[in-house]
C-alpha cells in the first residue's frame, strides 16, 4: 500500500500548496475571500461546479445507492440535482448575479426586511451543512480504510486536517482552485473506470443485462413507495437553484451570462459522471460481489479486485477529491453563514480587518472539528443520510427565493411566513412527528408555497422601491 | 394573474415548461412495469432527462448570447 499512500499525500500536498498560495490574495478581502474576487471564466467555474456538487455521494454514494436500491431509484435521486441547474440558470442565476452580494442570506436578507431571515437561514445552513460534511466525512474514513488500510478515525483525522486548512487560509480561490484539480482527477477516474469495462463487454446494454440477469432488483423500481422517488427528485431539484455552496458560485461569476452556462457545461460533466459510475461500475460490482454487506463498499471493492496498486492510488485520490472539493464549499458556506451572515454587521462596525480575518479562519476551524468529532459515529447510507439535510434547506428556501425574484406580490410576512412554515413542516414530517405520508419536501414546498401566496395576498403590497430594485436584477 | 410576475423570455419559459412536463411524465406509473435491456423505462427515462435537460438549456442559452 506505500504506492498508494505516496499518491495520496501527494494529493494533499498539492491542496495545502494551493491553499497557502491563495491566502496570499484573500488576506483583507471579503470579495477574495468569499467569492474569489468575482472573476472567475466559464470553464474553470463549472469543473468547480461540477467537484463542488460531485461528493463523496456521486462515487461513493451512488454505486451504494444503486447497488441496494437499484439504478431507477438512484438516477431519480441525482437526475434531481440534474434538472436543478437548468432550473437555477432559468430562474435564479443571472438575477442573483446581478444582485451581487456575497451569500443567499444576503438576498433574503435583502429581499424580506427581517431579524428572522437575517438569523434562521443561517442557522439552517449550517444544520443541513454540518450533516453533509459529516456524511462526506464517512465517505473519507471508508475510502481510505478499505484501500489504504489506515484506520478509519486516523483517515477522518488527516483529511479534515487538510480541507480545514486550505480552506480556512485560502477562502473561495483556494476552494476554486482545488475544486478543478479535484474535478478533473474524479472525471478521469469514474470514467476511465467505465469505459475500461465498457471495453472489457462491449456495450452498456449488454452490461446491463449480465447484471440483471443476475440480479434482476438492479433495474427495477420496487424497494420504495411513489412518493419516495418523487421526494429525492424534488429535494434537488428544488434545492440546486437556492443551496449556498451553489449559489456562491453564481457570485463568483463574470456575469450572468458566465454563470448560467458554467452551471449547465457542470451538468454535462456530472451526468457523464454518474451515468459512467450507476451503468458501468455498478453491474461490474453487482456481478463480481453480488452480497456486499455494506453497499457503499462496491465501487472500492471493484477498484480493489481490477486494477493494479497505481491506479488504485489515483482512485482512493479521486475519492478523496470526491469528498473535499464538495466539503470545502460546504465548510464556506458554513463560515459565512456565521462569519458574514450571523456576525457580519458586528464584525463590520467594531472589529479591525485583522479580527475579521481571524473570525473566518476560525469559524471553518470550529465547523470542520464539530463535524470530525460527529463523523467518528457516522450513520448508514451516506446519499439518504445528507439529502435529508439538503432537504430541510430546499423545503424552507426554495418558495422564498423563487417568489422573491418572480412575483411581485412577495412581501415581507410571505417570505418569513414561507421560510419558517417550510422548514417546521420538513422537521414535522421528516421525523413522522406529522405522518401525511407523502415525501417531507413536498409537504413542505406545498406548505410554503401556501404561506407565501396567503402573505402575499392577504398582507400589505411591497414597496415600489423594492419592485423596482428587483426589476433591475432581472436586466439583461 | 400575469401582471403579478415578473416576465420571462419566452424561449425560456418554453425549456422551464418542457423541463417540467418531461419530469411529470418520467414520474407516471405506466414506466415503472415496462423494461428494456434489464431495467425500468423510469430509470431510462431518467438518465435521458440528466443529458437533455442541461443540454437544451446550454442550446438556449448559446443561441441567446449569439443573437
Amino acid at each position: 500500500m506505500l504506492l498508494e499512500r505516496i499518491l495520496v499525500l501527494l494529493y494533499f500536498t498539492a491542496c495545502i500548496g494551493i491553499g497557502i498560495a491563495a491566502s496570499r490574495r484573500v488576506r483583507g478581502s471579503g470579495d477574495e475571500y468569499w467569492v474569489a474576487g468575482r472573476r472567475i471564466g466559464t470553464w474553470v467555474n463549472a469543473m468547480a461546479i461540477m467537484a463542488s456538487l460531485a461528493s463523496g455521494g456521486s462515487i461513493i454514494g451512488v454505486m451504494g445507492l444503486a447497488y441496494s436500491q437499484g439504478i431507477p431509484a438512484t438516477l431519480a435521486l441525482f437526475a434531481g440535482a440534474v434538472v436543478g441547474f437548468p432550473l437555477a440558470s432559468l430562474l435564479v442565476a443571472r438575477e442573483l448575479r446581478n444582485f451581487g452580494r456575497y451569500t443567499i442570506t444576503d438576498f433574503l436578507g435583502y429581499r424580506y426586511p427581517s431579524r428572522i431571515v437575517r438569523t434562521l437561514v443561517p442557522i439552517l445552513i449550517v444544520i443541513a451543512f454540518t450533516i453533509y460534511i459529516v456524511a462526506q466525512l464517512k465517505a473519507a474514513g471508508i475510502t481510505a480504510e478499505t484501500l489504504l488500510g489506515i484506520p478509519f478515525e486516523q483517515s477522518l483525522t488527516i483529511a479534515t486536517l487538510v480541507f480545514v486548512i486550505y480552506v480556512s487560509f485560502g477562502g473561495m480561490v483556494a476552494v476554486t482552485w482545488t475544486d478543478v484539480f479535484q474535478g478533473l482527477l474524479m472525471l478521469v477516474v469514474v470514467l476511465g473506470t467505465g469505459l475500461w469495462f465498457l471495453w472489457e463487454v462491449g456495450t452498456p446494454l449488454e452490461l446491463m443485462r449480465r447484471a440483471t440477469a443476475v440480479a434482476p432488483e438492479l433495474g427495477r423500481v420496487e424497494h420504495r413507495p411513489v412518493s419516495s422517488y418523487l421526494g429525492y427528485f424534488a429535494i434537488w431539484a428544488t434545492a440546486i437553484p437556492v443551496i449556498p455552496h451553489i449559489v456562491m458560485r453564481v457570485f463568483t461569476a463574470r456575469d450572468g451570462h458566465g454563470a448560467r452556462l458554467s452551471l449547465n457545461l457542470a451538468m454535462l460533466a456530472y451526468s457523464a459522471l454518474i451515468l459512467a459510475a450507476v451503468f458501468l461500475i455498478v453491474p461490474v460490482g453487482k456481478l463480481e460481489f453480488p452480497d456486499l454487506a455494506d453497499a457503499d463498499q462496491v465501487f472500492l471493492k471493484v477498484m480493489q479486485s481490477k486494477f493494479p496498486a497505481l491506479i488504485r492510488g489515483v482512485a482512493v485520490a479521486a475519492v478523496l477529491a470526491a469528498v473535499m472539493s464538495t466539503t470545502d464549499a460546504l465548510l464556506l458556506a458554513c463560515s459565512s453563514a456565521i462569519s458574514h451572515d450571523l456576525l457580519g454587521n458586528i464584525l463590520r462596525e467594531k472589529a479591525s480587518q485583522r479580527t475579521i480575518d481571524l473570525v473566518r479562519v476560525g469559524t471553518a476551524w470550529v465547523i470542520g472539528l464539530l463535524a470530525l468529532y460527529w463523523a467518528y459515529s457516522p450513520p448508514e447510507l451516506i446519499s439518504q443520510f445528507y439529502t435529508a439535510g439538503v432537504g430541510l434547506l430546499s423545503g424552507s428556501l426554495f418558495v422564498p427565493v423563487i417568489a422573491g425574484l418572480w412575483w411581485k406580490k412577495a412581501n415581507r410576512i410571505g417570505g418569513v411566513l414561507a421560510l419558517v412554515v417550510g422548514a417546521l413542516t420538513y422537521v414535522l414530517v421528516h421525523f413522522q412527528i406529522l405522518p401525511l405520508g407523502i415525501a417531507p419536501i413536498l409537504a413542505s414546498l406545498a406548505v410554503s408555497a401556501l404561506a407565501m401566496a396567503a402573505g402575499g395576498l392577504l398582507g400589505p403590497p411591497e414597496s415600489r422601491e423594492m419592485i423596482e430594485a428587483i426589476e433591475k436584477l432581472h436586466a439583461k | 394573474m400575469l401582471k403579478s410576475f415578473f416576465p420571462m423570455d419566452r424561449v425560456e419559459a418554453l425549456v422551464l415548461a418542457f423541463l417540467v412536463a418531461f419530469s411529470v411524465v418520467s414520474f407516471l406509473p405506466v414506466w415503472r412495469g415496462a423494461e428494456i435491456a434489464g431495467m425500468a423505462v423510469f430509470g431510462w427515462l431518467m438518465a435521458a432527462l440528466m443529458v437533455l435537460s442541461p443540454a437544451l438549456a446550454l442550446l438556449v442559452f448559446n443561441r441567446k448570447e449569439k443573437r
